[in-house]
């Protein structure tokens, strides 16, 4: 790259980590497989007759788990010496970005995958097809928010190298604020509420993945420094 | 001596609130207006009516019984009952003399007497089977309405009775653990600003570790307060979801630096947590329940206290609490912090 930008440097960075990912493809494998295991336990546990509130909660713990799960992974370039290689071609906030947008893709995938996989399993009969859309709408801009927090916190845990039961503990107080509005949108969809009277959460949403955000920009480069 | 003397004036101030909490007697209140399901002779309507008990709290009836007075009221209407007999200072017997047809079925139901004042049972009266004309009225009653002659006392407020004197501990439990997380926010602000220096990580958690104890107050605080005025030791309401959350986030704040050696490594990705985590608190206990029902006071906007729920008597002792509370807490976290500094001082002696 003759002519390097932020901007050039943060695409290449999120390409980078996408092609990485589809080079170990098992990585990617495993998450989706987790996510359709768990869907398939709700499945057995709460049969073909789940409740509309059954429905609501069951979708939103499954993809809070395999939010966790996604993040699990410790990357190649949390090692101290690539860290320490790394800070010299290009800036943490770079990096944040990249691995923000990374996550949040993924987890757009993975909200999917489980929408599609509760209609099959657990049924559709809860909602009209504009209500699943809502719904859907509601579990993407959760996963968007999930993949802001969660990034940050990963980072955090790993670079005090104590691994994936950190984010964890750290992680899931953090992230019921989030879980809280997501729940009651989820809620009113199923309920038959129109969406405009409940879209005011997908703002909350929107909101909180923004404040998230943008503190996790402005903190990154200080969990980076030596 | 000036560090000396503000210390000694949170203890005088929270000795004050304590006493005024445990000593102010609670005023009186209405506790119920029961139909006893038969009839009285009325003197003053001729006629039988159907007999009623006035049930009190705290009330001081035999006291000049014959100054009782009751009336129902509704859609600006009242209505003066015949006060039959006063049973005993609690219990007053009352003939509901009040015309067949009405301009409502839910009445409020109020007393006055020379030591009590005005008290008033909201929608103590429910009347069924009587015809319900929306333009019945008659001419207001005459009579003399006395002032409260008690001294100094805690409102009576239904179902919250005598355990409004845990509003002293309460309520300024939680605003010190505001105080302090917001001491600690400052301090990692610095911490991220100035990396090299280890006093504000020690102020961080100093503040963290005091703030935490003040949360488990609050919510044990709450949670006997919930089991007396809701019914259960836990409701599922915004206000304790966020309030447990919060400690909980806090939780994972000493956690998270139990995770770490390296010291300076510590200090900087607590200061980094420990941002989220009063961001998070403020989103929690701050901006969510505001859009959310609360069964809390002032439900549905307005978390906390309304200013209108506090009388003089409460504010005489809440306001001092709240500054008791926060010196002393204040004065936990500067031992906490010296205890801190100390122990680092003597790891690196030889």
């Amino acid at each position: 790259m003759s002519q390097q930008t932020p901007w050039s440097r943060y695409r290449f960075l999120t390409a980078h980590a996408f092609r990485m990912e589809w080079r170990e493809k098992h990585g990617l494998a495993g998450l989706f497989l987790f996510a359709l295991a768990s869907v398939y336990a709700c499945y057995q546990v709460a049969g073909g007759r789940a409740s509309s509130e059954t429905w609501n909660a069951l979708a939103w713990v499954v993809l809070m788990f395999s939010a966790f799960n996604a993040v699990a992974k410790p990357w190649p370039e949390d090692s101290d010496a690539m860290r320490r290689y790394l800070k010299t071609t290009l800036r943490p906030s770079e990096w944040i970005l990249a691995r923000m947008t990374f996550y949040a893709v993924v987890l757009s995938i993975l909200s999917l995958l489980i929408f599609l996989s509760f209609t099959i399993f657990l049924g559709s009969e809860h909602f009209n097809a504009m209500q699943g859309l809502a719904f859907l709408l509601g579990l993407e801009s959760t996963a968007i928010a999930f993949a802001a927090l969660l990034s940050v916190l990963s980072a955090i845990s790993s670079r005090a190298g104590a691994g994936f039961g950190l984010t964890a503990v750290l992680g899931l107080p953090l992230i019921i604020p989030i879980v809280l509005i997501s729940t009651r949108y989820g809620t009113d969809i199923l309920n038959g509420i129109l969406w405009i009277d409940t879209a005011h959460h997908l703002l909350f949403l929107g909101a909180l993945t923004g404040g998230i955000g943008t503190l996790g920009f402005i903190l990154f480069p200080y969990l980076w420094r030596d | 001596m000036k560090n000396t003397l503000w210390k000694a004036l949170g203890i005088l101030i929270l000795v004050y609130v304590f006493a005024m909490t445990m000593l102010v007697p609670l005023g009186p209140g209405l506790l119920e207006f029961q139909d006893v399901n038969q009839v009285i002779e009325s003197t003053r309507e001729g006629r039988a009516v159907p007999e009623f008990q006035v049930i009190g709290f705290g009330t001081h009836w035999d006291q000049l019984p014959d100054s009782l007075q009751v009336f129902v009221q509704s859609k600006g209407q009242l209505a003066a009952l015949e006060v039959i007999r006063v049973d005993d200072a609690t219990h007053a017997t009352v003939g509901l003399t009040l015309p067949y047809s009405l301009p409502a079925k839910s009445w409020n139901v109020l007393t006055n007497h020379p030591v009590d004042g005005t008290l008033l049972l909201e929608n103590g009266l429910f009347l069924s089977d009587r015809f319900i004309d929306a333009k019945a009225t008659w001419p207001a009653p005459s009579f003399i309405e006395h002032s409260s002659q008690l001294g100094l006392h805690f409102p009576y407020q239904p179902r919250i009775v005598e355990t409004i004197r845990n509003l002293m501990l309460h309520v300024p439990l939680w605003f010190t653990m505001f105080l302090l997380m917001g001491i600690g926010f400052v301090a990692s602000i610095k911490q991220l600003s100035n990396p090299r220096n280890q006093r504000d990580d020690d102020r961080a958690v100093a503040s963290v570790q005091v703030g935490i104890w003040f949360g488990v107050l609050g919510l044990l605080t709450g949670s006997l307060w919930a089991r007396f005025t809701w019914g259960a030791w836990w409701v599922d309401d915004p206000q304790l979801n966020g309030a447990l959350v919060t400690v909980l986030v806090y939780s994972g704040y000493m956690v998270l630096r139990q995770a770490v050696d390296d010291e300076r490594l510590r200090a900087r990705l607590a200061a980094a947590y420990n941002l989220f985590a009063f961001v998070i608190l403020v989103i929690l206990l701050m901006v969510l329940p505001r859009f959310s029902e609360s069964l809390h006071p002032g439900k549905g906007g307005n978390p906390g206290f309304n200013s209108y729920d506090l009388d003089s008597a409460l504010r005489a002792v809440f306001y001092p609490a709240v500054i008791g509370w926060m010196l002393l807490g204040t004065w936990m976290y500067l031992v906490t912090l010296r205890m801190k500094r100390v122990n680092r001082q003597i790891e690196l002696l030889p």
